[in-house]
């Protein structure tokens, strides 16, 4: 066991990469909780690929990806709250027109450039043992300000996902919050991007919080068992893919098999949660 | 919650003024007039799509009066908010949700806890002693969803009595309730009253109205009439209200048949 899951992270890069996904673990399964809560994980589908443009456009000019990715994510995050209030177009209607319109531009952009597929895969997919010192740094940015948000309104998230008419008539402002939370799904998707590309994220996002979602039944433990599952799920993932790329020549994309160990133990705990219910069941007085 | 001196007792606690509210300027009630005072409880009845709803909105200021005024204890309704509660339908939350009766009560506190912080010791007693209002004090860690609807009910009603309003707001409490839930809601009710609070409540429930309410108002699209609910629920305004869907039985128990 320690010959997998530590012996591989001798090399720098696979130190850079771990502390990468553990990062991007925690700071996807915090704010999935929320996606999972509120259901948007449809949302956050459609913020990995509206954000994909911002990547290519900011990779021919020369610029950050990251700002460019947070560009068209808060873009995305604003008109997808605009466009999502008219009740004549819908918020489903408005997350598939902003999906397919924002990627078909991404794709006719990077399209134009001669290593076209090299590139693809890479915007697509990411590359976790490229991720060098300031990206990691970036990612620690990005999970401060995320976290920070998260924890600061964590009560007026919860309760306006718990009854959002109620929380309207207390007075807070939902329209607010919701594209408050948009952004934050937007900047883990940013944070992302380099190490697991835009498709992928979504995994790392809604996969360990639907899994946590199935064996707790409080908002904080929760976001405690969704955090650790994720940054479980990126060690493991990163492990198994160095592992057998390396000891036995197959070669496995870390970032997918990142996404594979998740939905494995998404698995686990679906078979886990009968069973718990039971026990909790006969716990109860009555 | 502290006893209100007699002459701000009869002070009005909502007042409506000809309001007219509408959805994409389409009205959904029109010409409601009505006064509600400190310690009153106004039973809104109306058949489904009446304007109930809407109305209460309307105190809440969550949607817009296009005529006429709703003023809440002297102030627009927006401005009012933290004096009223609103009480939704127990069955439109979602019941896989994963909190406790116990938190769900003190997000009732939340607008005074205000951002960041954590609810303290005093918001935890008051969310105890709400819970303990409705006889909910030992399913207090109970998830929200495991409660029956009466229960769940229950735990909203708590929840507004530890945001300790001056106005009640109440959509069709009710509603899916079992009997011991219903005398504990309408205990709870006469306590909130009895200390000030005024309550309005949507309901298609005539008996439960006569007996939670002392005034009623009667909607359909446009007010029917206001006022005590013994000389104002007349069959012949229940027939106006409701329409074909009203029957008489002995010329002055009235049931609506509902679609």
């Amino acid at each position: 066991m320690t010959d997998l899951l530590i012996e591989p992270f001798r090399l720098p890069y696979m130190q850079r990469a771990l502390l990468e996904v553990l990062l991007l673990g925690v700071l996807a399964g915090a704010v999935g909780v929320f996606v999972v809560l509120r259901r948007l994980a449809f949302v956050s589908d459609a913020l990995t690929h509206t954000v994909f443009p911002g990547v290519v456009i900011a990779h021919l000019l020369d610029r950050s990806l990251l700002l460019g990715a947070l560009a068209f994510g808060v873009l995305t995050a604003v008109l997808l709250t605009a466009i999502g209030a008219n009740r004549r177009v819908g918020a489903d209607a408005t997350l598939a027109i902003l999906l397919t319109s924002f990627f078909s531009l991404g794709v006719v952009l990077v399209s134009r450039t001669s290593t076209y597929t090299a590139d693809l895969t890479v915007f697509l997919f990411g590359r976790v043992l490229a991720v060098d010192r300031a990206d990691l740094l970036q990612t620690l940015a990005l999970a401060a300000v995320v976290l920070g948000t998260l924890w600061a309104l964590r009560k007026e998230l919860v309760l306006r996902a718990f009854d959002p008419d109620g929380a309207a008539a207390m007075g807070y402002r939902t329209a607010l919050l919701d594209l408050v939370l948009n952004l934050l799904i937007a900047l883990v998707v940013v944070a992302a991007v380099k190490a697991v590309g835009t498709v992928l994220v979504v995994a790392l996002i809604v996969v360990p919080a639907a899994a946590a979602r199935l064996v707790a039944d409080r908002v904080a433990t929760t976001t405690v068992l969704s955090c650790l599952l994720g940054a479980l799920g990126g060690w493991v993932g990163l492990a198994v893919s160095y592992v057998v790329s390396v000891d036995h020549g197959v070669r496995l994309a870390a970032g997918a098999t990142i996404v594979v160990v998740l939905v494995v133990l998404f698995a686990l705990a679906a078979a886990a949660a009968p069973v718990r219910r039971r026990l909790t069941a006969r716990a109860a007085p009555r | 919650m502290a006893a209100e001196p007699a002459a701000q007792a009869a002070a009005p606690v909502l007042e409506l003024r000809h309001v007219a509210v509408a959805y994409d300027r389409v009205p959904a009630v029109e010409d409601v007039d009505g006064v509600v005072t400190a310690g009153q409880s106004v039973a809104l009845i109306g058949p489904n799509g009446a304007g109930k709803s809407t109305l209460i909105r309307a105190v809440l200021g969550l949607v817009p009066v296009v005529r006429g005024s709703v003023t809440v204890l002297g102030r627009p309704p927006a401005a009012a908010r933290r004096q009223v509660a609103y009480v939704p339908q127990a069955d439109t939350l979602d019941a896989e949700f994963p909190v406790s009766a116990l938190q769900a009560v003190l997000m009732g506190r939340y607008p005074r806890v205000g951002f960041v912080r954590r609810p303290g010791a005093a918001d935890r007693q008051a969310a105890e002693e709400a819970l303990a209002a409705v006889g909910l004090v030992e399913r207090a860690s109970a998830r929200f969803g495991t409660l029956s609807g009466g229960q769940r009910q229950r735990v909203l009603l708590a929840r507004a009595i530890a945001q300790e309003p001056r106005l009640l707001l109440l959509d069709e409490p009710f509603t899916g309730v079992d009997a011991l839930s219903q005398e504990l809601l309408l205990a709870a009710l006469r306590r909130l009253r009895s200390a000030g609070a005024a309550v309005v409540m949507a309901t298609h429930d005539l008996g439960l109205a006569h007996l939670a309410c002392d005034e009623v108002c009667l909607l359909n699209r446009h007010q029917i009439g206001f006022g005590p609910i013994g000389t104002t629920l007349t069959p012949e305004r229940l027939r106006a209200t409701y329409g074909n869907q009203a029957l008489e039985l002995r010329g002055d128990a009235v049931i609506v048949a509902r679609p």
